[in-house]
């Protein structure tokens, strides 16, 4: 780096000085939990990258049929005793994940089943004792049912599966799409969150202001992304068929949960006639 | 002023920095280079105050900074008013409706006298070459107007150190020549700076020390810029050059 040839007269006064800076107080708490939060989001939508790396590599779109037969099921049957085998066996399986997974899905079927319960109680206190806990413990295992398998399955995974349902391609188009530009947008907004931070060194007086301005920048953001976008998948002969390319063959595991899901599907059938 | 013992820093179970040690002397003007991933922006985030080392420890004026200090409000912010960060994409730094008030954002936080703020927006506005674009909304301004204004909004601040990541990245060459002058007119002002960088056609006129990351996440080289260029073998080794590169003065 040659110093030579460089003038720093041009530079203002103040630009040369020490900066005597003593800030004021002020509360960023509305920013650190915003960053926080969509930090979170991030966290959740990166951890999905290692999602099937799990030991049920059940194959997907038999996994995703899997879950919804077993939710039909727990939803029409009038038999406690097979939502309570449903349960079992849900728990069984989730005591073979790791901790990590375990406890968020946990965390979820525990909370959405304790406010179902809350929501229950008139009818408890009123009598209705046996639809009231059926109802609850339906929802503990339909919720369960779910999370292990949004926890266990790629994100990408499961719109690829839902092409072998014929679900329309412009419906998992976008919600591939959507995915990805959920993360994209959210580290674009971490980033001006941050940059939010870095340049609030005093007493913001217009602190909700700024944050309308992210909340522009974003929109703006997404706007230009989706153009190009747009003029990419024009350039590419996008035509609005949307291919995948998965050539998975049934394994000896993906045999023993069809068999699991028959047996399931039997025991429906025996007590409901009971 | 800045010092770093033995840091380290992981994305959940992702070594972002692994054992990092370097001393950063005001008015210094330090390069960090290196491959894709190799920790030069956690860095970067983690001397602007964004983030804390997991183990080691950041001083920065003697004082250390850890996670417990930067939750005191007070601390971060004059952290912050020191060093100022440029980031690698403009248009995250910008989010106010005109470029007079991205301009005046900080110093009017500062508490500086609504005379003394005009007095800064306009010098700034005319150091950056930028005050037709005054009343313009950032966001409608092209890639090399947009880095002049997140330029200024740092400046404004005065911090003592200017941390910019990949500043010449989306830049034509006539605006990266004009912004590496600018950073030595910066640096000749007593500014310490610290860029993260891949140019290695300028690096060595907005350095004279270049730090060079593994992608192990380890500093594998700190040296004078121009012999770090030399050394070809050392920078295939960390996969920044392949055997096309070669040294031009």
């Amino acid at each position: 780096m040659d110093h030579t040839e460089i003038k720093v007269n041009d530079m203002p006064e103040w630009l040369l000085k020490n900066e005597n800076y003593i800030p004021s107080a002020d509360k960023d708490t509305f920013v650190n939990k915003s960053i926080l939060s969509v930090f979170k989001v991030l966290s959740r939508i990166k951890k999905q990258d290692s999602a099937g790396e799990t030991a049920f590599q059940i194959n997907v779109p038999l996994k995703v049929f899997g879950t919804l037969v077993l939710i039909l099921l727990v939803s029409l049957t009038r038999s406690f005793v097979f939502v309570i085998i449903v349960n079992v066996w849900l728990l069984a399986v989730l005591s073979m994940t790791d901790t990590t997974r375990m406890i968020v899905i946990l965390k979820l079927s525990m909370g959405i089943t304790f406010f179902t319960a809350i929501i229950m109680l008139p009818a408890f206190v009123l009598g209705n004792t046996y639809s009231s806990i059926m109802i609850t413990t339906k929802v503990f295992a339909t919720i369960t049912a779910m999370g292990l398998l949004s926890h266990s399955t790629k994100w990408s995974a499961l719109t690829q599966a839902l092409k072998r349902f014929y679900l329309p391609d412009i419906f998992i188009f976008i919600l591939d799409i959507t995915i990805k530009y959920i993360y994209m947008l959210g580290e674009f907004s971490l980033n001006m969150f941050y940059a939010l931070k870095l340049r609030s060194v005093g007493k913001n007086r217009g602190k909700y202001s700024s944050m309308a301005g992210i909340a522009g920048t974003v929109f703006l953001q997404s706007k230009e992304m989706a153009e190009d976008m747009y003029h990419a998948m024009e350039c590419r002969g996008f035509t609005g068929e949307y291919h995948m390319n998965d050539k998975s063959m049934f394994k000896w595991r993906d045999y023993l949960y069809i068999g699991i899901i028959a047996v399931f599907f039997t025991l429906f059938i025996y007590f409901g006639k009971v | 002023m800045i010092e770093l013992k033995d840091v380290c820093f992981s994305y959940s179970d992702m070594i972002a920095l692994d054992h990092i040690n370097l001393s950063i002397k005001t008015g210094e003007a330090i390069a960090l280079m290196g491959a894709n991933g190799c920790g030069k922006s956690t860095l970067l985030k983690l001397l602007n105050g964004i983030i804390s080392p997991d183990s080691g420890s950041y001083g920065f004026h003697g004082e250390e900074v850890t996670h417990e200090k930067l939750q005191d409000e007070k601390f971060s912010k004059h952290l912050h008013q020191k060093i100022g960060f440029v980031f690698q994409n403009s248009d995250t730094q910008l989010f106010c409706s005109s470029v007079y008030d991205e301009v005046a954002f900080g110093p009017k936080q500062m508490g500086v006298a609504e005379s003394e703020v005009e007095h800064r927006v306009n010098d700034c506005l005319a150091l950056l070459g930028i005050q037709e674009f005054r009343n313009r909304i950032p966001y409608h301004l092209s890639g090399g107007e947009k880095r002049k204004v997140a330029i200024a909004c740092v400046l404004s601040l005065n911090p003592e150190v200017l941390v910019l990541d990949e500043p010449m990245n989306g830049l034509d060459p006539k605006t990266q020549r004009w912004l590496v002058d600018f950073l030595k007119k910066l640096n000749k002002a007593g500014k310490t700076l610290i860029t993260s960088t891949h140019n290695l056609e300028l690096v060595h006129e907005i350095s004279n020390r270049a730090v060079l990351f593994g992608e192990s996440h380890t500093i594998v080289a700190d040296m004078v810029t121009e012999e770090l260029l030399t050394d070809v073998e050392l920078l295939k080794r960390v996969n920044l050059v392949d055997s096309c590169y070669q040294y031009k003065v």
